[in-house]
């Protein structure tokens, strides 16, 4: 879709945009709730103020702050379980020099003198986790400050507790977040030759609200999409959601800074089409080795994994082709029914049901506050000033 | 009829015998298929609307249309209850029935989908409930 990409005909803007609306509802679904974000985040400043009140002058430094998922609002709910994924560093400021198996026990030996904390405490490899029934868990990483590292990154543990590892979380929410800020360059400005359009007399679909960040809906349509498709292969061979992350952010960089778009949904496409455009790989020693670094820290490869089994590389193709395919096959689908099962098959039934029901009720509710009406070319719209309204009626029928 | 200057039924007609036959393409939202109707008329009587293409029975695989007045050989409409006197034939045509096509369609997709269907409404006989709204609507017992 680039400069010289033919204008859409209107039907088609209209049917993308509609899409646009019921993906964006899609990831509503998906996502934590403002209500429960705001519960994570006393929740996380409470367990916060806990660790920095314990006697043991190190974690007196500890401070903590979000990172992933819930830092960068690309939460995605995990499949068959209730609760979310919310990451946590607790980055302890002198805790330079220290092993990281010493920091990880004083902060779980710290946890353990709560009452509280305690009955919700799990202790998993590289964090402690705090189980909150049905709603998330949070899992807290021990940092320290890297001092090897200009950009402000830290340490964290790797698997084995070991080591010390580069990561720089902070710097890669600072990233992400100035590049889901582009704003992409879209031909249709509002009401170019298309509300003011006599010709072709149709109207933008009214009910769309497009999408909150484009950005942020790829990558939980992407993560979805994956945890979906792995599922019934292999979920140990899934990319990793720092992958999906990193790859589309580039991604829709890359798209935004060279294309102009008459849609948002031209343009979710084409991040999700470049999104292997920025891997790294090399054949060395006759092994092929894949990289894709954390651009905000120095050392750290996202892809290590793909080195050590190289069906996780070929998974993520796969993944990337059958992902590509989905979202055509929506894009494709006629009628509400083939739309509603093609979201199905790419994203599962509950957030599909939620999205086609959240389209049926604005619909009926507008229905019944006599706001709907029918325009030319759109169909059925709300509160839209030249549609014929849709008066009261009561279906009928034979016996 | 004002069918011909509404461009959300924007077709062609024919008018023979004081009876109008108007055909138009339509869909009930961007993502929908596009249908084609068939509202026959003659003076005095009520619209009669047909959906010609594609075969909804077809669609449905097998299960009984909701909301029709007959499913075979073409399946005709039942857009609104006869007594509430939601359609009258002062009314325009284009401001009345053609919306409520519209709508039908919108939830015969879902309904094809969901098995529900959530555009309410009353199957009249079928069902007591059905009766006992007639009843509260009409307490003098009229019609």
């Amino acid at each position: 879709m680039g400069f010289d990409a033919p204008l859409s005909p209107p039907h088609l803007i209209a049917q993308k945009a509609q899409l646009v609306a019921v993906l964006e509802r899609l990831c509503e679904a998906l996502e934590l709730t403002p209500t429960q974000f705001e519960l994570a985040k006393q929740r996380h400043e409470a367990v916060g103020e806990w660790l920095a009140a314990s006697p043991d002058p190190r974690l007196r430094t500890l401070s903590i702050y979000l990172q992933g998922s819930t830092a960068l609002g690309t939460t995605v709910k995990p499949l068959g379980r209730n609760e979310h994924d919310v990451d946590l560093v607790g980055h302890i400021a002198d805790g330079g020099g220290v092993p990281p198996a010493i920091l990880k026990k004083l902060i779980g030996d710290r946890l353990r003198q709560n009452g509280h904390y305690r009955s919700l405490l799990e202790e998993m490899p590289r964090c402690w986790r705090l189980n909150y029934a049905s709603e998330f868990h949070q899992d807290i990483t021990p940092s320290v400050p890297n001092p090897l590292c200009s950009n402000g990154g830290e340490l964290v543990p790797d698997k084995t507790l070991r080591e010390w590892m580069p990561s720089n979380p902070k710097g890669y929410r600072r990233l992400f977040e100035q590049r889901a800020a582009l704003q992409p360059r879209m031909r249709l400005a509002k009401g170019i030759g298309f509300r003011g359009d006599a010709a072709t007399d149709i109207e933008p679909y009214p009910a769309a609200g497009g999408f909150k960040s484009t950005l942020r809906r790829a990558v939980q349509i992407g993560k979805r999409h994956r945890d979906v498709y792995f599922d019934t292969i292999d979920p140990g061979l899934a990319p990793i959601s720092v992958i999906l992350t990193t790859l589309l952010a580039r991604s829709y960089e890359y798209c935004v800074t060279h294309f102009v778009y008459d849609n948002e949904l031209d343009l979710l496409y084409d991040i999700v089409r470049h999104m292997p455009d920025s891997i790294e790989s090399q054949v060395i020693q006759g092994r092929r080795l894949w990289f894709i670094w954390n651009e905000t820290t120095n050392g750290e490869n996202f892809a290590e994994k793909w080195n050590n089994d190289p069906r996780r590389a070929e998974a993520f193709f796969g993944w990337h082709q059958r992902a590509l395919r989905d979202l055509e096959v929506l894009a494709a689908a006629e009628g509400l029914d083939q739309l509603s099962k093609g979201l199905r098959g790419a994203f599962g039934q509950a957030p599909a049901n939620k999205a086609m029901d959240a389209l049926i009720n604005e619909m009926s509710d507008a229905r019944r506050n006599g706001r709907l009406g029918v325009s030319p070319g759109v169909g059925l719209s709300i509160g839209s000033p030249r549609a014929t309204g849709v008066r009261s009626n009561t279906f009928f029928g034979a016996p | 009829m004002n069918l011909r200057s509404n461009p959300i039924c924007a077709g062609t007609g024919l008018l023979r015998a004081g009876r109008l036959v108007w055909r138009y393409t339509t869909s009930p939202m961007p993502l929908s298929r596009a249908y084609q109707l068939r509202i026959e008329y003659r003076q005095d009587g009520v619209p009669h609307v047909f959906v010609d293409d594609p075969d909804l029975t077809r669609l449905a695989e097998g299960r009984r249309l909701p909301h029709v007045y007959q499913q075979r050989p073409t399946p005709r409409l039942c857009l609104y209850l006869p007594r509430a006197r939601e359609w009258s034939s002062w009314m325009r045509i284009d401001q009345t029935i053609v919306p409520w096509a519209a709508l039908w369609l919108f939830y015969f997709e879902e309904w094809l989908d969901s098995d529900a269907w959530k555009g309410g409404g009353e199957h009249p006989l079928s069902k007591p409930a059905a009766c006992t709204l007639c009843l509260r609507r009409w307490p003098l017992g009229g019609n």
